[in-house]
């Protein structure tokens, strides 16, 4: 898997064209109502143009996610805010600060952050963990189940889920594939204790 | 036949018809489309003018030869938000970084490029996809 980044540290990337003008910086990052992949970007400019943008960037026009910048075939990649707007209504936006449960009803803590893969699919979150996941109460990351469900209040994973979790993001890389892994059928290389 | 920018730099322009010495060579503007030079930036007593590739006729190991005194023109001014090129941030097309440039080998009879040097190591001349006033975008890989 390639790397993962927290969608918080996208707030600031340059939005750069294949022809190597900065147009933006990324503002916000927008997901869907699953919170399963990256709808678009809202945007600042840059310099005199500082300040949120009226122009959105979709997902689709994203030419790639880059470690230091978004590119873009070209500003005509930029488009109206409604663009990157989540289709439901009450189910985009806000993310962070939602309750996350495990499908056996226990509490697994509040997201801080979602962890977002080049492709713009989201591979889990960063969450600070309830008791019951980890009584000491540190900000750890779980995957996300591919059956997920999520409305505006909360957030459900499998309880599966809490046996991957991962104190950094590099190990997280790992537990997501083992999640897959296992998810699919295969064996399973080492799980969390 | 490989030549380098920072070999190029500061050599003395003349023309060819007059003998008359237009300036000093200091900085070229690539075009990447043809992932060759498209202008030399010559530097005269602090103005900056330009004389655009076809019009330059030899560069040799002491002086760059121009067709005559009418090729030199006022840097266009889509040249002027430009960044030098020597020291700009070179970005692949998946958007890393890969340092910055540090020299230019081109061909002295085509102006093609051959090879970026960057601080990180080098990027052939066909892998150009770019130059704006962030990033010389690079084809990954």
């Amino acid at each position: 898997m390639d790397t993962l980044t927290l969608a918080s540290e996208l707030t600031g990337r340059p939005v750069v064209t294949l022809g190597g003008d900065l147009v933006a910086e990324v503002k916000d990052t927008v997901f869907d109502g699953l919170a399963g992949r990256i709808t678009g970007f809202t945007l600042n400019g840059r310099g005199l143009l500082a300040g949120p943008l009226k122009e959105s960037l979709p997902w689709s026009a994203v030419h790639a996610l880059g470690r230091n910048a978004v590119m873009i075939p070209g500003r005509e990649a930029l488009a109206e805010p409604a663009a990157v707007l989540p289709p439901g209504k009450d189910t985009g936006g806000a993310v962070v600060g939602i309750r996350v449960l495990t499908d056996a009803g226990r509490e697994a803590g509040t997201v801080r952050d979602v962890v977002v893969e080049p492709d713009g699919k989201v591979a889990g979150f960063q969450i600070v963990a309830a008791d019951a996941l980890d009584h000491r109460r540190r900000t750890v990351f779980i995957p996300r189940d591919e059956a997920l469900a999520a409305s505006g209040q909360a957030l459900v994973v499998s309880d599966d889920a809490s046996r991957f979790v991962a104190q950094d993001l590099p190990s997280f890389t790992a537990q997501v594939e083992n999640f897959r892994a296992r998810r699919a059928g295969h064996p399973v290389g080492k799980e969390h204790p | 036949m490989m030549i380098l920018l920072s070999q190029v730099k500061g050599l003395r322009v003349v023309t060819a018809e007059e003998a008359v010495e237009l300036g000093t060579v200091d900085s070229l503007t690539l075009d990447p489309a043809t992932g060759g030079i498209s202008r030399l930036r010559l530097a005269h007593g602090g103005r900056v003018s330009g004389v655009a590739w076809p019009d330059v006729r030899a560069v040799g190991p002491d002086a760059v030869i121009v067709s005559s005194a009418d090729t030199l023109s006022p840097a266009p001014a889509q040249d002027s938000g430009r960044p030098e090129v020597v020291g700009a941030r070179v970005l692949t097309e998946l958007g890393d970084e890969q340092g910055t440039v540090k020299d230019i080998g081109f061909d002295p009879v085509t102006g093609l490029v051959q090879t970026v040097y960057t601080t990180l190591g080098s990027v052939a001349g066909e892998q150009l996809r770019g130059l704006g006033d962030y990033a010389l975008v690079v084809r990954a890989g």
